[in-house]
C-alpha cells in the first residue's frame, strides 16, 4: 500500500504540466473551440511529448507505460482543460495491444504512437443509453473481410480520426471492429460540444471493417474501463483547477468592504468542495490501481469510482459557479468552462445513476477496498 | 503506487485475525454484531483480554511496553477487531491520556499510571467539556487553585462519556485567569473517589445513559498529579488531538455495520426494492471512498511525507457515514424499529408475543433498538469538535 509517485512519474507530470502552462493557454483553447474543437497541431505536440505512445508496447514504438503513468498525465491535461482526446488514444492502445491480431497491431499501433493516426472508440448508440452489452450495429462477412452498418453518436473527434473502434453484432454476438476513415459508406458529421471539444455522428453503410476480436463485449468493457479510469484522473485535474480558482477568487473579491473569504457560509461551502475533491482523488486512485485486477473486480471498481466522481464533479462545478457569482456564468471567464467540462464528463461513459445501478445490482455481503 | 499491503503486513493481519477469533468472548461478539447494550463488565473484560496480550495500548511505543506498531499495523489491528465484532476500545485511558503521560509526564507518573492503563485495570474518563463550553474548549472554567502541595478543584465537567464507571479522570482546569484563555489551562489527573466528586448520568434521547455530569466541590488533588508544567495544559490537549488520526474516521466499524445493514435489509424485504438498495449502494461507495482516504493518510505517514492535511475531512465524512448507516437500518425496519422496549437491547431478550414483537418480518427481534441507534448517532457530528468547527479548520488550511 503506497500512494507515492516514482521519480519518473513525477518527471512525467512536470513535463506535461510545463506544456499545459506554456502551450495550452486559455486563449489557445478558445481559438481551438472556435475552429471546431480539435486541433491537430496541439495533438501533435502531445505526440512530441511521447504521450500518444504512452500505453503502446515498446516493440510498436511506444513507451509501454501503465495505468498510474496514464493517470498522472490525464490529471495534468485535466488541469489545463485540454480537449484533444488523448484518453481515447490510451484506451484504444490498451485494447488493440491486448485483443487485435498481430497484423492489425503492426498496422496501427506505431502510427498511433507517433501521433499520425488518431483512433477513437465509436460505441454510443441512441437507444441503449449507457449499456454496453447491446447494440444495433450489424456486421457481416464480406469479400474484403467484414462489412458494418451502424449509426454511432458522440464519437470523440470522430470526423478528425483516422480510424474508429466499432462494436457490432456478428453472428448474434458482439464483436469489435476497426473501421478506417474514408472507407466506402462511412460518413462522419462533426460538431462542437458543450465543453468546447469536438464529436461526430458516424454512419456506416456496408462499410468494410477489420475484425479486432469476436470477444467484443470484453474488449469494449476493457476500453470503457480504461476510459473511465483516465476520465476520473482528468476530472481530478479539472477539479483541482476549479477549486484553486475558487479559493483564489474568495481571497480576492470584496463585498461589503471585506474579502468574501471572511464569510463563514462561503468558507463552509469551500470546505465541502474540498471534501468532494479529495473523495474524488481517492476514488480516481482506486480505479487506476484496480486496472490490473480481474475484469469483474476492475469493472466494479470503475463503477464505484464513476459514482463518486459524478457526484464530485457536479458539486464542485456547480458550487464553483455559485461562489464566483455573476462572473461565474459568463463565457469570458474560465470557471464556466471548467463547469461545462465537468458536466460533460459526468455524462461520458456512463453517468452517476448508470454506474450506481452497476454497483447496486452486483452488491455482495461484504464490501470495502479490502473486503 | 500500489494498493496491496506487503506480505509482512498481510501476515500480521492473519495473526491478529486468528488471535481475535480465538480470544473474543462469543457473548460480547454477539452483542456487538447486533448492537445490543454492552455492560461495564463486557467492555472491561475485553480490555483486560487485550491487556494480557499487550495490545490494549496498541498505539504505544515499545519503550512504554507497547507493541511499537506502524501506522499501517495499527490500522490492520483495528480493522480485524472491528470486523470480528470486538467492542471499540474505550479510548480515554490507552489512546488519550496515556500518550500525554508518556510525552509530558515524569518518570514517577509513568510508573504510577501507565501499568494500570495498559492492563485495563483502571477505568479512565475525560474531563474536557463544561456546561457552556461546547466546541470552544479553551473556555474551561473549572478552577484549580494551588494551596501548598495540593490543588483545590471547583467546577463542573459534562458530556463525560461512561464517566459513571470512571475511577480516574484527566481534566483541563483553569490555573490562571489573568492571561488569554489558552495560556491559563493545566492538565490534571484526578482520582474520582476523592471526596467532593459527584457523578450524575445524563439520560440521552435514546433512553441510554452514556454521558455524565461531573462536579468538583473543593476536591483536593495532590500537586504530583499535575502533568507537565502548570498553564501548559492547552499544548498537551492539542498534542492529544494531533494524536487522534485516522481512527477518528472509524471506517472499519462502518464496514462491519454495512454488512449488518445488508442483513437487516434482506430480513425486512427491502433488499429487493431497487430504490432502497441503491441507497445502500451509495453508502457502500461512500465507505470505499472513506477507506481510500484513510489509506492515503496512512500511506503518507508510512513514507514519512508531511502528513496529508485531511484529518478534518476524515472526521466529517466518518461521522456522516455513521449517521447514514444507522438511518438506513432504521428505515429498513420501518415501523418495526419504533417500539421502545428498554429490554430489547439486552442480549437474550426473546421478544414479547403479547405485543407482537416476536413476529417482526424475518423473525428478527433485534430490530427494536434500530431507531434508538439512529437517535444515538446524532451525537457523532456534534462531538469531537462539531462538523461545523471541522469545516472551519478545513477552510482555514485552504484560505488562511
Amino acid at each position: 500500500m503506497d500512494f507515492d509517485f516514482s521519480d519518473d512519474q513525477q518527471q512525467l507530470r512536470d513535463a506535461v504540466s510545463r506544456w499545459v502552462d506554456k502551450a495550452y493557454t486559455f486563449e489557445r483553447r478558445r481559438a481551438i473551440t472556435e475552429a471546431g474543437g480539435f486541433d491537430r497541431t496541439a495533438y501533435g505536440e502531445l505526440a512530441e511529448l511521447g504521450l500518444t505512445g504512452l500505453c503502446v508496447p515498446g516493440d510498436h514504438g511506444g513507451m509501454d507505460m501503465g495505468p498510474v503513468d496514464a493517470m498522472v498525465v490525464m490529471e495534468e491535461l485535466g488541469r489545463g482543460l485540454v480537449m484533444e482526446p488523448l484518453a481515447q488514444t490510451l484506451a484504444a492502445s490498451v485494447v488493440l495491444s491486448q485483443y487485435a491480431p498481430a497484423d492489425l497491431q503492426a498496422a496501427w499501433l506505431p502510427q498511433m504512437a507517433s501521433g499520425e493516426a488518431l483512433v477513437v472508440l465509436a460505441h454510443q448508440e441512441r437507444k441503449v443509453r449507457y449499456k454496453l452489452n447491446v447494440c444495433e450495429a450489424k456486421a457481416a462477412p464480406s469479400q474484403e473481410g467484414y462489412a458494418i452498418t451502424a449509426t454511432k453518436n458522440m464519437v470523440p473527434a470522430g470526423d478528425r480520426a483516422q480510424a474508429w473502434l466499432v462494436p457490432a453484432m456478428l453472428d448474434g454476438q458482439m464483436a469489435l471492429f476497426l473501421v478506417q476513415a474514408g472507407a466506402a459508406g462511412a460518413t462522419a458529421a462533426g460538431h462542437v460540444c458543450q465543453d468546447g471539444s469536438r464529436a461526430a455522428n458516424l454512419t456506416l453503410a456496408h462499410t468494410p471493417a477489420q475484425l479486432v476480436t469476436r470477444d467484443g463485449l470484453a474488449a469494449l468493457e476493457l476500453a470503457t474501463d480504461v476510459g473511465v479510469a483516465t476520465l476520473c484522473a482528468e476530472a481530478v485535474g479539472v477539479m483541482d483547477k476549479t477549486f484553486a480558482l475558487t479559493a483564489e477568487y474568495l481571497n480576492t473579491r470584496k463585498q461589503f468592504g471585506v474579502l468574501i473569504s471572511s464569510f463563514q457560509a462561503l468558507r463552509h461551502r469551500l470546505a465541502d468542495m474540498k471534501m468532494q475533491l479529495e473523495l474524488a482523488r481517492s476514488m480516481s486512485y482506486y480505479a487506476t490501481l484496480k486496472m490490473g485486477a480481474p475484469a469483474a473486480e476492475r469493472h466494479l471498481a470503475v463503477a464505484r469510482a464513476k459514482v463518486q466522481l459524478g457526484q464530485s464533479m457536479r458539486f464542485v462545478g456547480q458550487q464553483a459557479v455559485q461562489l464566483h457569482g455573476g462572473i461565474g456564468v459568463t463565457d469570458e471567464y474560465i470557471v464556466s468552462h471548467c463547469f461545462k467540462r465537468l458536466t460533460q464528463m459526468e455524462m461520458t461513459l456512463g453517468d452517476t445513476l448508470h454506474h450506481l445501478g452497476v454497483v447496486s445490482e452486483g452488491m455482495q455481503d461484504t464490501a470495502g477496498v479490502f473486503a | 503506487m500500489d494498493l496491496a499491503f506487503t506480505p509482512e503486513e498481510q501476515q500480521f493481519r492473519e495473526e491478529v485475525r486468528a488471535w481475535v477469533r480465538a480470544n473474543l468472548p462469543a457473548d460480547i461478539g454477539h452483542k456487538v454484531h447486533n448492537a445490543l447494550r454492552l455492560s461495564r463488565d463486557d467492555l472491561q473484560r475485553w480490555a483486560k483480554i487485550l491487556g494480557s496480550r499487550g495490545w490494549l495500548g496498541f498505539g504505544w511505543p515499545q519503550q512504554f511496553g507497547g507493541p511499537g506498531w506502524t501506522a499501517v499495523q495499527k490500522h490492520l489491528f483495528e480493522e480485524e477487531c472491528a470486523l470480528a465484532g470486538a467492542p471499540r476500545i474505550v479510548p480515554f485511558g490507552p489512546v488519550m491520556v496515556a500518550p500525554v503521560i508518556m510525552a509530558f509526564g515524569n518518570a514517577e507518573q509513568h510508573q504510577r499510571f501507565l501499568p494500570g492503563i495498559a492492563s485495563g485495570e483502571v477505568w479512565w474518563s475525560q474531563g474536557y467539556s463544561e456546561p457552556g463550553s461546547g466546541s470552544d474548549l479553551a473556555s474551561v472554567k473549572t478552577r484549580a487553585e494551588r494551596v501548598g502541595d495540593k490543588y483545590i478543584v471547583n467546577g463542573q465537567k459534562t458530556w463525560t462519556t461512561l464517566g459513571q464507571y470512571g475511577e480516574w479522570i484527566f481534566c483541563l482546569v483553569r490555573t490562571n485567569t489573568e492571561v488569554k484563555p489558552q495560556a491559563g489551562i493545566s492538565f490534571l489527573l484526578i482520582d474520582m473517589k476523592s471526596p467532593g466528586v459527584t457523578v450524575r448520568p445524563i439520560k440521552l434521547l435514546d433512553g441510554e445513559c452514556e454521558v455524565n455530569e461531573v462536579w468538583f466541590d473543593n476536591v483536593e488533588v495532590p500537586a504530583e498529579n499535575l502533568i507537565g508544567e502548570e498553564n501548559k495544559g492547552w499544548n498537551y490537549a492539542k498534542y492529544l488531538l494531533a494524536h487522534e488520526r485516522t481512527n477518528i474516521a472509524d471506517v472499519n466499524r462502518a464496514k462491519r455495520e454495512l454488512e449488518r445493514l445488508k442483513r437487516i435489509a434482506k430480513a425486512e424485504g427491502v433488499w429487493e426494492d431497487v430504490r432502497f438498495r441503491d441507497q445502500i449502494a451509495l453508502l457502500e461507495i461512500d465507505i470505499v471512498a472513506l477507506e481510500m482516504l484513510v489509506l492515503r493518510v496512512l500511506g503518507a505517514e508510512r513514507s514519512g511525507k508531511p502528513s496529508l492535511d485531511l484529518a478534518g475531512l476524515l472526521k466529517i465524512r466518518g461521522s456522516e457515514i455513521q449517521q447514514r448507516y444507522a438511518e438506513l437500518m432504521m428505515l429498513a425496519a420501518g415501523p418495526y424499529s419504533l417500539p421502545y422496549i428498554f429490554d430489547a437491547m439486552e442480549a437474550g431478550w426473546q421478544g414479547d408475543a403479547a405485543l407482537g414483537l416476536s413476529e417482526f418480518p424475518g423473525g428478527n427481534v433485534a430490530n427494536a433498538p434500530l431507531a434508538s441507534a439512529y437517535f444515538n448517532m446524532r451525537k457523532t457530528t456534534i462531538y469531537g469538535g462539531s462538523n461545523e468547527v471541522q469545516r472551519n479548520i478545513v477552510a482555514q488550511t485552504v484560505l488562511g
